[in-house]
């Protein structure tokens, strides 16, 4: 099949976005490879300390006029927003798998993703609306206002890297403050995109900022007093022991969404045909790198004798397998691939690296992506093909670590208490899916299972734009999500007003 | 090349409903007597391609099983289509090729549902949607080819 035509013909001199203004950085240019093609798409600055401040300078002097602008005034800003991602979705959704190497479904999927939520945002007027009592007291009225903060910080990861800043950019700006977003440096030029449509909405100058670059940026960004906020997703140690720690030491509000493992149970009773879809889209979609992927598959045999277990068993990895070795590997832009690379050489190695680790901790290597098979000649360095471990345990760095690769592990577990239980044994705590026809099964997993996000018969449990982006444990720090309700609370001070006229 | 993904199987369909709106719209000007009937479904292969665009873009999200819902896939080769008329070809002719035509489509339609249902949710439904109407313009062209 043909590939789909690039939307980047030439090399993009990525720029800051500052004040409404288009800026060169002084600091060191790095290069944007496409990982399907190893070809340089972009160079993006990493900047400097001086140029994020640059940036807050302008957010700040922004906010007083912003946050005095009408709330429909502002949700129109994010219709016009809306209008242009529609009309050019096409387009992001291929630089997207320009950019990061996921498939084209994979791109439109996180376009349309990134654009709930700039619709939900669009409902600011009723979302941002207070409360109120009257007589409280006899003559007394108490009400609460949702009043914006100033500036926030934006710090997104290279795995989505259109969508993850949108969890959070149009309800911050919906409410009246301002932002200034760090891409990844990665892959930058969806949120450079971004901003081009942001200027062309009629956002006033300041409003909307994007500052490229790297670990300058971040910790300025956290070291900086106007500040007030900083949203992250990224890996666990950096948000929790960087991001969520400064942001306490500080004072800042914080969303810091880390890292994850995610279990994914199938009960004796599963429609397996679509749960081996689903398990596909979980475990290999996106070529593993996203915080929602399946990592382990915990066969149960719940009711099940030794023997019927085994049978069950074999049944599922044969089928696992036999779907997982079918899956098309190469560049996202044709559309009858499955899987694409991973974003860079250093993941790949990271990834193959796990699998050795498996090897020889003595998991049995069922299939083997090391061995590249693709769709298509391009060079191999980013890619693997999707791999299969049985024998795991959860003790073993595969079944504990995020590996963030196409790779699952396989576990064996004899009931559904000992499979929650393995679930619990590990730190992270961001999704579980059960797949199951059982009502009771499916009640008591949502209900005891510690995990923020909880998926039945669902593969990639990604909550929609109006619910909030949850997490636990390992893979959450702070106490408001990201997206619909919890994400207007997150960037509003909630003021109370308690009235009394003599 | 089967075509296992949903974008492959939506561009397919496009551009088969692309491909028929231009046939229809050719036999419009060459047919009189079938003007209104062909120029009617010029119109509706138009329409037709837009209810697919909306169940694919306004739907498709990172979440759903969009790469890996069409199980072992779909063949083009099975639902090729004859869009070309001989310049000497009768009215009636031309109603038989539009009805091989719309018998292909129809299954096409048919099993690109069948082979991404409940994992889809949008686009199967549109897709029977689609069949159910190639189905009714089945009947309308056997009708007028019986006279």
């Amino acid at each position: 099949m043909a590939i789909l035509e690039e939307p980047i013909k030439e090399i993009l001199m990525v720029k800051n976005y500052i004040g409404g203004e288009w800026v060169e950085s002084k600091g060191e240019l790095i290069d944007v490879v496409n990982p399907a093609t190893c070809k340089v798409i972009a160079k993006v600055p990493i900047s400097t300390k001086d140029e994020l401040d640059e940036a807050v300078k302008a957010a700040k002097k922004a906010f007083p006029e912003w946050r005095k602008t009408p709330p429909l005034a502002r949700a129109r800003c994010l219709f016009r927003l809306k209008q242009l991602m529609e009309e050019r979705f096409e387009e992001l959704s291929r630089i997207q798998t320009m950019e990061h190497g996921k498939t084209i479904d994979e791109s439109r999927g996180e376009t349309r993703r990134g654009i709930e939520n700039v619709e939900v945002a669009t409902g600011i007027p009723s979302l941002m609306m207070g409360y109120n009592l009257e007589d409280v007291a006899f003559g007394i009225d108490e009400y609460v206002i949702r009043q914006p903060l100033g500036v926030f910080g934006i710090i997104g990861p290279f795995n989505f890297p259109f969508m993850v800043p949108l969890w959070f950019a149009p309800y911050a700006v919906a409410t009246g403050n301002c932002i200034i977003i760090k891409p990844s440096s990665e892959d930058p030029i969806s949120q450079m995109k971004v901003a081009e449509m942001v200027e062309e909405a009629g956002f006033p100058p300041g409003v909307w900022n994007v500052v490229n670059g790297g670990r300058t940026v971040v910790s300025a960004m956290l070291e900086h007093p106007d500040i007030v906020g900083i949203c992250f997703v990224g890996s666990t140690p950096v948000a929790r022991d960087v991001i969520y720690k400064k942001c306490g030491e500080t004072g800042k509000r914080v969303i810091a969404q880390g890292g994850a493992k995610n279990f994914l149970l199938v009960m004796p009773d599963a429609d397996l045909e679509r749960t081996i879809a689903a398990c596909m889209t979980s475990f290999y979609g996106n070529t593993g790198q996203r915080c929602l992927s399946g990592a382990n598959l915990v066969i149960v045999g719940e009711g099940l004798g030794e023997h019927e277990y085994n049978q069950f068993y074999k049944k599922v990895v044969n089928a696992f397998v036999d779907a997982a070795s079918k899956i098309r590997v190469g560049y996202g832009l044709d559309e009858t691939v499955q899987m694409g690379p991973l974003r860079d050489k250093e993941k790949k190695e990271r990834v193959t690296r796990f699998i050795e680790t498996g090897i020889k901790e003595g998991a049995k290597l069922t299939l083997d992506g090391r061995k590249v098979k693709l769709v298509g000649e391009w060079p191999r360095d980013c890619f693997l093909n999707p791999t299969v471990f049985e024998d795991v345990t959860p003790d073993m760095t595969i079944g504990r670590e995020e590996i963030f690769g196409p790779v699952a592990s396989i576990m064996r577990a004899r009931s559904l208490d000992e499979a929650i239980e393995m679930i619990h044994g590990n730190s992270y705590g961001n999704a579980a899916s059960i797949f199951t026809s059982s009502g009771k099964w499916a009640r008591d997993f949502r209900y005891r299972v510690q995990c923020g996000n909880i998926g039945i018969n669902i593969g990639i449990v990604a909550p929609m734009a109006f619910f909030p982006f949850s997490g636990m444990k390992q893979s959450f720090f702070g106490i408001l999500h990201g997206q619909g309700q919890e994400a207007i609370r997150f960037f509003t001070e909630s003021k109370v007003v308690i009235e009394r006229w003599f | 090349m089967l075509l296992n993904t949903a974008s492959a199987v939506i561009s397919f369909l496009t551009k088969l409903e692309e491909e028929t709106a231009k046939f229809y719209a050719d036999l419009a000007q060459k047919y009189p007597e079938g003007k209104e009937t062909f120029t009617f479904f010029s119109r509706d292969n138009q329409k037709n391609k837009n209810m697919l665009e909306r169940a694919y873009y306004g739907v498709i999200t990172d979440a759903l099983e969009a790469c890996f819902s069409f199980k072992e896939g779909l063949n083009p080769e099975a639902y090729k289509v004859e869009t070309k008329i001989a310049e000497e070809a009768s009215y009636l002719d031309a109603l038989n090729i539009a009805l091989k035509m719309e018998e292909n489509i129809h299954k096409a339609y048919t099993d690109a549902a069948s082979l991404s249902e409940a994992l889809m949710a949008d686009v199967p439904q549109t897709l029977i949607k689609i069949a159910n109407k190639r189905n009714e313009r089945i009947s309308k062209l056997k009708t007028l080819i019986k006279g």
